[in-house]
């Protein structure tokens, strides 16, 4: 308790909150820049944090990864083009309201859905962190396995015409993931001689081409017939009604970006992805997702900075980054001699604490300046369309470049933004194939891992009661609509055509 | 031919062609346990192919007109040339850089796209250009291509 209350104390140091200030301004700034994400601007600004002392510069750090959670989703709203790779499923709802001339609303109810989750994740992270590493640290690949096969079993239901439609872009996407070099047996795959494909294809110029060049060439195209109106209204923020309508979404994508934030190499992209789906399942309003949906804001929202906190445990409990961005926090924090790990806890409480009560305020911060701002941000949606979406244009092709330096990746963006813009004409969604993609390398290394620990006999993921849960809830969840279906057919005759 | 039969002709011809360059892949040395570097693209390759099928069968949702999306207009000739000049970036970036292809782009599309007035076209153009070179080049220190003229006038 006394450590707890020595972190908390940090709150009242001017100099450690003007770190979290400035921190979480930063934050908010680069997530909304596509290309330069949270973990870049971190390790760009590592080296400043050496002199800074290891509070500050923890708590500096920490605010950053908060708060560009939530910049990226700004741009996902307004342009479609998220800021963030976590924030691709806030587009998904958030774009469409700000179609409607509802960009305030998605803007100020995603500041408000990021800060809940955001506290939620570290409170429990407070009180259950090394509950929760021993429980991630029971994953192995068989459970992975089970894991990413439930996350693209998700697919089915997020967004597009038809759940076939959604499963073959995000086999799509795992066939994307493919390309590139084989981990296990070093054998090129899909590259034909092509350094750059070597590597594999970057996810950042897919992500942009997809969601961004694809909005932009599908603008083009009906540029001339319907160009989309905004509404002058776009600069209002959510009130009760709807943070009544959004409390299950919020309260649902909290607890699931925080479990999945604790699981090692799985990130705030995949929390986000299936917090968007859950929304979606457990919404009394399912109708709505796909047309610009407020819960579809929220959820997604919630869930992806609620992996932050829940990504935190692995890092600070047991020494593994969760993600990316936590990888290079881990950086920081070795090179300010703290060592992460379970004696963390024992050896470096009031530091730990210090952390968790410095997320807490950034979050706070990004808030009140996200409630703010919202009106500020809304006013991109009344920008005229020929200004606008050349500018997200070139802002894409530097947002491809940027990451890598490679011309490589902005072939690959402006390939992506080609399917982006067929996928939009035919139907398909986008967000299947990103969530794919994310999952491929995942998918095959844990399946080819479980495979040999279970000597080639599929039958040993029998043995593992985790692996054996996700993969009945999977089948289940792709099943039972199916089902129900069917039964609806044959209880009200004539039901299928309706 | 409807939208999804030709989508999903197009994602069979994808998952036969993603197939058959399996067989380009260089070998693997027997005896390797676990799956090899094949087999995983190879039956993704055979559920896209699956998927394709039933796409191609599927019958048409059943929407109320008023849920319907309205169809997608035809693109017109403007809609073309702005697809034209999103393919002509990376050229154009070669020889004058980025950012002055990013200078361009914004005048000739925002000029394609409809707007008449050459001093707002050129003041954003202007504006955007600035802020971008501010942000991402003196900030965030990154390097962007000079093209053949920067590399002339600056040497870099």
């Amino acid at each position: 308790m006394d450590a707890f209350l020595g972190g908390l104390a940090i709150l009242t140091d001017p100099y450690v909150m003007l770190m979290v200030l400035l921190g979480t301004v930063l934050g908010i700034f680069v997530g909304a820049l596509p290309g330069i994400s949270g973990s870049t601007t971190i390790a760009l600004l590592l080296p400043l944090t050496i002199s800074m002392g290891p509070i500050p510069a923890i708590c500096f750090l920490g605010a950053i990864y908060c708060a560009a959670n939530f910049g990226g989703s700004i741009t996902a709203i307004m342009v479609n083009a998220p800021g963030d790779p976590s924030a691709s499923a806030t587009a998904l709802e958030g774009f469409k309201m700000a179609e409607k001339g509802q960009a305030g609303m998605a803007l100020g109810m995603s500041a408000i859905a990021s800060a809940i989750g955001g506290i939620f994740s570290v409170v429990v992270l407070i009180f259950a962190a090394p509950l929760l590493a021993r429980a991630a640290y029971s994953f192995g690949p068989p459970e992975y396995f089970a894991l990413a096969l439930f996350g693209l079993s998700m697919c089915a239901a997020i967004g597009g015409d038809s759940p076939l439609k959604n499963l073959i872009a995000a086999t799509l996407g795992l066939l994307i993931a493919t390309v590139g070099m084989d981990l296990t047996t070093g054998v090129e795959r899909y590259a034909f001689g092509v350094m750059e494909l070597s590597d594999g294809i970057g996810f950042v110029p897919v992500l942009i081409g997809l969601f961004a060049v694809g909005e932009m060439l599908d603008q083009a195209a009906r540029r001339a017939a319907d160009a989309k109106i905004i509404a002058l209204d776009a600069a209002r923020v959510p009130g009760w009604p709807e943070m009544r309508k959004c409390n299950r979404a919020i309260w649902l994508g909290s607890a699931i970006g925080t479990f999945i934030g604790a699981l090692p190499a799985l990130g705030a992209t995949t929390a986000a992805l299936i917090g968007y789906n859950e929304t979606r399942r457990w919404s009394k309003t399912p109708e709505e997702f796909g047309k610009g949906s407020i819960e579809g804001v929220a959820g997604p929202e919630a869930a992806n900075n609620a992996a932050v906190g829940g990504s935190m445990v692995p890092t600070l409990a047991l020494g593994i980054p969760g993600s990316a961005t936590t990888a290079i926090i881990l950086a920081g924090l070795i090179v300010q001699g703290v060592r992460p790990g379970p004696h963390l806890f024992t050896e470096q409480p009031t530091l730990l604490y210090a952390v968790f009560a410095s997320m807490l305020a950034a979050n706070v911060f990004y808030l009140v300046m996200g409630l703010t701002m919202a009106k500020f941000f809304a006013r991109i949606s009344l920008i005229p369309n020929a200004f606008l979406w050349p500018a997200v244009f070139a802002l894409s092709v530097i947002g491809a470049y940027g990451p890598n330096q490679s011309v490589g990746d902005v072939m690959v963006m402006l390939v992506a933004g080609v399917l982006g813009f067929l996928f939009r004409r035919a139907g398909f969604s986008p967000a299947p194939l990103i969530m794919g993609l994310v999952l491929g390398a995942m998918v095959e290394e844990t399946l080819k891992q479980s495979l040999i620990i279970f000597g080639d006999d599929l039958t040993g993921f029998l043995g593992r009661p985790i692996a054996l849960v996700l993969m009945v809830v999977t089948l289940a969840g792709l099943a039972l609509p199916l089902a129900g279906r069917l039964l609806r057919r044959k209880i009200v005759p004539g039901a299928a055509a309706g | 031919m409807t939208v999804n039969q030709v989508s999903a002709a197009l994602i069979g011809l994808v998952a036969v062609s993603a197939f058959a360059a399996t067989w380009t892949f260089d070998p693997v040395p027997p005896g390797l346990p676990g799956l090899g570097a094949v087999e995983f693209p190879r039956l993704l390759c055979g559920l896209l192919l699956a998927l394709a099928l039933l796409l191609a069968f599927e019958k048409p949702k059943v929407v109320a007109p008023e849920d319907a999306e309205p169809p997608a207009p035809r693109i017109d000739a403007r809609g073309w040339l702005i697809f034209a000049c999103c393919l002509a970036f990376l050229p154009v970036m070669a020889v004058i850089g980025l950012l002055g292809a990013c200078a361009v782009f914004l005048v000739v599309v925002g000029r394609l796209w409809g707007e008449t007035r050459w001093f707002m076209l050129l003041a954003v153009a202007v504006g955007f250009t600035l802020s971008a070179w501010l942000v991402f080049i003196k900030i965030f220190r990154l390097t962007l291509p000079d093209g053949v003229v920067g590399q002339m006038l600056f040497g870099v």
